[in-house]
């Protein structure tokens, strides 16, 4: 066949730049760590990619969502903690006050210690967190919980129940609603404590007087024993929450490192595939410029 | 009367001398683009009968011809257009794979950090600061489908542009070949021999104007090129050339549109189907299946979000207890009336149903008793005689006095990502209660940030994340198919020309050969001549 010289030079030039061109991918590949470098370089797994990114932002924000949630909830332990210890103190200090030997003066006493501890009640049941908002409001975090009454107090929030996103599918609920914890089960605190006090503050002069005095303090009692488990029934079920956040964290973590480990074989890189392509490229590449050279020096012209 | 061996010698000379000049042409054209090697014919002169036989009366150069197969010629002018035109479209092409291909300041990111910050908010609904974020990360989301919007709107301007001076070259190689023509005609009746290099000049320019689109050449008795280009639109037909244009799309006024100019002056929109191959059927290749379908697809996520969004978020109630307004402004559909139109109908179109939304723009036609609707991706047609109506998830109507042959073109999600942006500025404004006036209430924030994971376009089938991802892998393997047949078409090209390089391409090793055999034999006609004189001195020394 001839051969031309002008056609010699333009394919010797041109299969010297598509083997500069494949180098210079590689290259890219290798400062990049990449092995897609545009979604044309893997369509497929360029949009998988992306699908798994998501998955990812998603399991990382579950996993600050359990964060908070956690902190909500040993927030919420840590109250009910305090109003388990004041109605255990109460609870002492009303059996203490069923004896025969106690006149009305040290009742009396008695009914200040439980006005104290009625504050205190209070104090727990309108706590805020750091960012100022009342714990048991439901909803209405900008309202104080309750506000006493002659003859307890009222709740002034409302059934709502704060939830969060704490996994793909799962919301857990991270509040408990004033009411639910001091006014559930069967009891109310406040009026048992105020009721307990007017109780203790009544002068006792009759065998009647007496007798009322003793029903009374036995109903207070166990009114208070039902506000025990109340308070327990409600931060049992915070506890098992705080477990499950425990072992979604586990699952989410182990979610993040599937999900990392399929994004790297997505999209990263074989390194000693691609330095060794490199150098195979580069090994072709100069023999394809020698042996330019040598093939366009030849030339009948160089003998006459 | 005997032979001229002084005549043999110098028709020999001549011959020589042309062999030499036609070697030294073809060693100068070794590079040119186009040129055809150039041989001498070259025969024996008649010879003449002396009696006792016939002597031979030297030789005659009959012609210069250039050595060029037509056959091969027409199949480097396909290839070349098939090439130009795959070329072009893989260079807009990977323009949008480019876009798309960083992943930190692609789409994905933004959407992302976006529903974090509403999922903040969910977490702590009353804090202002997680509001100020998600705010803000609403206003980084619309700004980047704002910014790829640009990106997509810029190549088409590029493409606009590239229509115009494609349109100019075309024009330019018709009337340089219309001249050829003349040339080439004038030359040869002259002469009675081909004007070689004129003819070379002639079928590289055919090979350059098939760069810019696909033409045809069918060659008249008299040597003429008549050029054709699209479904038979005569370009040249001899001398005369017809002239093609740039006008703006009477339903697009920003789209530049390719037309015939007739002799009157008036112009013929030539039909996107009209042309291919070439740089220009390239570039309107590109605009039609890739660059409209891509931008309609990013408004399709951005109004589909925007429109899914508001729609949960005006449910719920912000922070100042009033019922939540909208989050996102969303872009309306884009419809304009042909210019054409004689009615002076409006079409109103306005989107019902965000996940029966498409990527396709519609014509709307009427023929003067029903009205006809193509979805342009993939023709489909829709026939009705009123309105209103209802098309994939667009309500269209139509108003005012319609006459037969009046045109609209409807693109629901053209605009959708220039258009979108953050309709609210006070962070107290995102309506994450369900509930009015309860400060910690997060229900309506929970129920926006689902909507990152629910299935709410493509009739239910994929999330926003999963709307873009179908466009990432469409563009990419557009690009990629692209890629591969521009690279085949380039192979055949190569090889087109490698064949017709193998027959008129100048060899410099054979031009050297040629050079030496012309020199000697320009060296033997001078001995023969001086020999010739040698024996009419002798003559003369007789006489003395």
């Amino acid at each position: 066949m001839r051969i031309s010289t002008q056609h010699l030079f333009e394919s010797g030039g041109a299969s010297i730049g598509e083997l500069q061109s494949g180098m210079l991918k590689t290259q890219q590949q290798i400062a990049s760590g990449r092995r897609i470098l545009t979604p044309s370089d893997d369509p497929i797994a360029s949009a998988r990619a992306l699908e798994v990114t998501q998955s990812q932002s998603l399991n990382t924000q579950y996993a600050t969502n359990r964060m908070y949630a956690k902190n909500s909830l040993v927030e919420l332990d840590g109250v009910l903690e305090g109003v388990t210890e004041l109605l255990q103190n109460v609870k002492s200090t009303v059996i203490s006050a069923d004896n025969g030997v106690f006149g009305d003066n040290e009742r009396n006493i008695i009914a200040t210690e439980l006005k104290s501890r009625l504050d205190q009640l209070l104090g727990l049941a309108n706590s805020r967190d750091a960012q100022g908002n009342y714990l048991f409001s439901g909803f209405q975090t900008t309202t104080p919980a309750f506000v006493k009454t002659a003859t307890g107090a009222t709740y002034q929030g409302d059934a709502g129940q704060r939830l969060l996103q704490v996994d793909a599918s799962r919301q857990l609920a991270v509040s408990a609603t004033g009411q639910s914890v001091f006014q559930g089960g069967g009891q109310d605190m406040f009026q048992t404590l105020t009721d307990v006090i007017a109780l203790l503050q009544t002068p006792v002069v009759t065998a009647a007087d007496r007798t009322a005095l003793q029903t009374g303090l036995v109903s207070a009692n166990n009114d208070l024993k039902l506000a025990l488990d109340n308070v327990s029934t409600v931060r049992a079920a915070a506890g098992s929450r705080l477990q499950e956040i425990d072992a979604l964290d586990t699952a989410g973590d182990d979610r993040g490192l599937q999900y990392s480990a399929i994004l790297s074989e997505l999209q990263d890189l074989d390194y000693t595939e691609a330095l060794t392509r490199l150098s195979q490229q580069q090994f072709t590449f100069e023999a394809a410029q020698k042996s330019f050279v040598k093939t366009s020096g030849l030339s009948l012209f160089n003998f006459i | 009367m005997a032979t001229n061996i002084l005549g043999i010698g110098q028709s020999a000379l001549t011959a020589a001398q042309v062999g030499l000049n036609t070697t030294g042409h073809n060693i100068a054209n070794a590079s040119t683009p186009g040129y055809s090697r150039q041989v001498v014919v070259q025969g024996a002169a008649l010879s003449q009968n002396f009696g006792y036989g016939f002597m031979g009366q030297g030789t005659e150069v009959s012609t210069v011809k250039r050595v060029y197969n037509e056959y091969l010629g027409v199949q480097v002018q396909t290839a070349q257009a098939s090439k130009s035109g795959l070329d072009t479209y893989y260079a807009q092409m990977r323009q949008i794979d480019n876009l798309l291909a960083d992943t930190t300041v692609g789409l994905s990111p933004a959407l992302q950090e976006f529903f974090k910050g509403v999922q903040e908010v969910a977490s702590n609904p009353s804090l202002v600061p997680a509001r100020q974020t998600a705010l803000s990360a609403a206003e980084s989301l619309a700004a980047r489908l704002q910014g790829m919007a640009g990106r997509l709107r810029e190549m088409e301007q590029g493409v606009n542009s590239q229509v115009i001076s494609s349109v100019s070259a075309i024009n330019s190689y018709a009337q340089q070949i219309a001249s050829l023509n003349d040339a080439i005609g004038k030359a040869q009746r002259a002469s009675g021999q081909p004007p070689n290099d004129l003819l070379d000049q002639r079928d590289q320019l055919v090979v350059d104007l098939n760069k810019e689109i696909k033409a045809t050449v069918v060659k008249q008795g008299d040597g003429d090129y008549n050029i054709f280009i699209g479904n038979g639109h005569p370009l040249v037909v001899g001398q005369k050339t017809s002239t093609i244009t740039n006008v703006a799309s009477p339903t697009n006024p920003e789209k530049i549109e390719v037309a015939y100019q007739a002799a009157d002056g008036s112009t013929v929109i030539v039909g996107e189907s009209g042309f291919v191959g070439g740089k220009l059927g390239g570039l309107i290749e590109f605009r039609t299946k890739s660059l409209e379908p891509a931008q309609n697809a990013l408004g399709r996520v951005a109004i589909g979000l925007g429109t899914t969004f508001n729609a949960q978020h005006q449910l719920g109630f912000d922070l100042n207890g009033v019922a939540g307004g909208a989050f996102f402004n969303v872009a309306s559909p884009v419809v304009r009336a042909s210019g054409l139109n004689l009615g002076t109908a409006t079409v109103t179109a306005s989107i019902s149903d965000t996940s029966a939304l498409t990527t396709s723009d519609y014509h709307l036609s009427y023929d003067g008793s029903n009205y006809t609707l193509t979805r342009l991706s993939d023709r489909t047609v829709t026939t009705f005689a009123g309105f209103p109506q209802t098309v994939d998830g667009v309500d269209i109507n139509l108003a005012g006095p319609v006459v037969a042959g009046d045109a609209f073109l409807i693109r629901p999600t053209n605009a959708g990502a220039s258009g979108i942006s953050v309709a609210i500025t006070d962070p107290a404004g995102i309506a994450a209660a369900a509930a009015a006036g309860a400060p910690g209430d997060n229900r309506n924030a929970l129920a926006l940030g689902a909507l990152q994971t629910t299935n709410t376009l493509g009739n239910g089938s994929v999330t926003y994340q999963g709307a873009y991802a179908h466009l990432v892998s469409q563009v990419g393997n557009k690009t990629r198919e692209l890629e591969v047949t521009s690279s085949a078409a380039g192979k055949l090209l190569t090889e087109s020309k490698l064949a017709v390089q193998a027959e008129s391409g100048v060899n410099l090793d054979e031009e050297a050969a040629n050079l030496l055999r012309y020199q000697q034999a320009y060296q033997a006609a001078a001995k023969v001549m001086q020999i010739a004189s040698e024996m009419f001195d002798m003559l003369l020394t007789i006489g003395r």
